[in-house]
């Protein structure tokens, strides 16, 4: 038996799990109320400043996506009972919340890098459009990677054996 | 062991011959001993009702034969694969194929419809779509409910929600239907269908069921009565 899950048994398990539109919905405003701050300062400051910013910003969406994973595990935990009586198992339930919740992640990273590097050019950002464009991946690499790691972890953490 | 009544005993089993087979089994909860050392098979194809007072420890054993909770001590090998060393994933797996169960409370999903909850072992199980639509239909209009298929559960009467439960169970058409007080608080009307089901699943299909009841028509159906004597102090 193959592990992981198929599109149509994710959506049926996020459902069961009511993993809703309000949860993709602070995931995504999470994402982008941390990408645009840290694309508009990263282009104000030096290089050890933009690593340290870079820190802060897998630190904090890590520490936020955790929590909202950890909440859709806690709050679900009848209907995970309920699931796994019929066959669910631990990969099939965690990686429908992950890929449920990721590409909110993801999106809600580039949108708010793309409006902070604006931002910071508008604000006097000194780099050209080439440091621009490295800061701005920068922060949504660092930012989508923090997502994943967070909603896994906080998925993982619920499990007990 | 003193606690139960009539047992099927064999002390030289024969491979492939048993659904369940429970080695020494004992199960307690803290200082609160449930089970001592069981020791019995259960024959394929076999119909097995286990009955004793409220709080006897029936769907602990239930429980334990669909790999929900570990004994203390002992083996329970299943269609021949020992559950109790099983990992969480691999019992998970193992039920999605090899255990039907009807529990005594209600685990279906209630934002999901008939089918799609019909549906859901069939997903675990990797079933491919093809199949899975087959089945699902087969089920439902097995038992009685092929029309309330798009109804989302939560609106549905507490028997009806007791078919999808048992449509649910048997989709997969597994080898052994676990059924805990399946026809508590049900119409008589309803009973009598998921009865008939029984019945005829057991003598055609050759499926193994082990249920726990109080009620008498379960009982007269059964070939086998396990008693549970005494209520857990």
């Amino acid at each position: 038996m193959s592990r992981g899950v198929s599109l149509q048994e994710g959506q049926l398990l996020v459902r069961s799990l009511n993993v809703s539109k309000s949860t993709h919905l602070l995931v995504a405003s999470l994402a982008i109320a941390v990408s645009a701050n840290a694309a508009a300062a990263i282009q104000l400051i030096g290089l050890m400043g933009q690593i340290a910013l870079l820190v802060v910003i897998f630190v904090t969406v890590a520490v936020g996506t955790s929590a909202i994973s950890s909440d859709i595990f806690a709050r679900s935990s009848q209907t995970i009972t309920n699931l796994r009586s019929i066959g669910a198992n631990r990969s099939s339930i965690s990686s429908a919340v992950f890929f449920s919740v990721i590409g909110y992640g993801v999106a809600g990273s580039a949108l708010g890098a793309g409006a902070g590097a604006a931002l910071g050019m508008a604000l006097g950002g000194q780099g050209g459009a080439v440091s621009v464009l490295f800061a701005v991946l920068g922060v949504i690499l660092a930012s989508s990677a923090a997502a994943a790691a967070g909603v896994y972890a906080g998925g993982r953490g619920t499990w007990s054996d | 062991m003193e606690r139960l009544g009539i047992i099927q005993r064999n002390e030289s089993p024969t491979q492939g011959r048993y659904s369940v087979e429970v080695k020494h089994v004992s199960k307690s909860y803290g200082e609160t001993e449930i089970y001592t050392d069981l020791h019995f098979q259960l024959l394929k194809g076999t119909f097995v009702a286990l009955v004793g007072p409220i709080g006897s420890g029936k769907t602990t054993m239930l429980n334990m034969f669909a790999g929900l909770e570990r004994p203390t001590s002992g083996t329970i090998i299943v269609m021949g694969q020992d559950i109790t060393r099983m990992s969480q994933d691999s019992l998970g797996e193992f039920r999605a194929t090899t255990i039907g169960l009807v529990p005594q409370v209600q685990t279906l999903i209630p934002e999901l419809t008939v089918r799609e909850n019909v549906e859901l072992p069939l997903h675990f199980a990797k079933v491919d779509q093809e199949s899975r639509q087959r089945k699902v239909d087969y089920v439902l209009e097995k038992v009685g409910i092929r029309g309330e298929s798009k109804r989302v559960v939560s609106t549905l009467s507490v028997g009806e929600k007791q078919m999808v439960s048992f449509a649910r169970a048997m989709v997969n058409d597994p080898p052994i239907l676990l059924l805990d007080e399946p026809t508590e608080s049900l119409d008589p009307l309803i009973a009598e269908v998921i009865l008939g089901l029984l019945r005829g699943d057991n003598l055609t299909l050759g499926r193994t069921i082990f249920v726990t009841t109080h009620d008498r028509r379960v009982t007269d159906l059964a070939r086998k009565t396990l008693r549970v004597k005494k209520k857990i102090p």
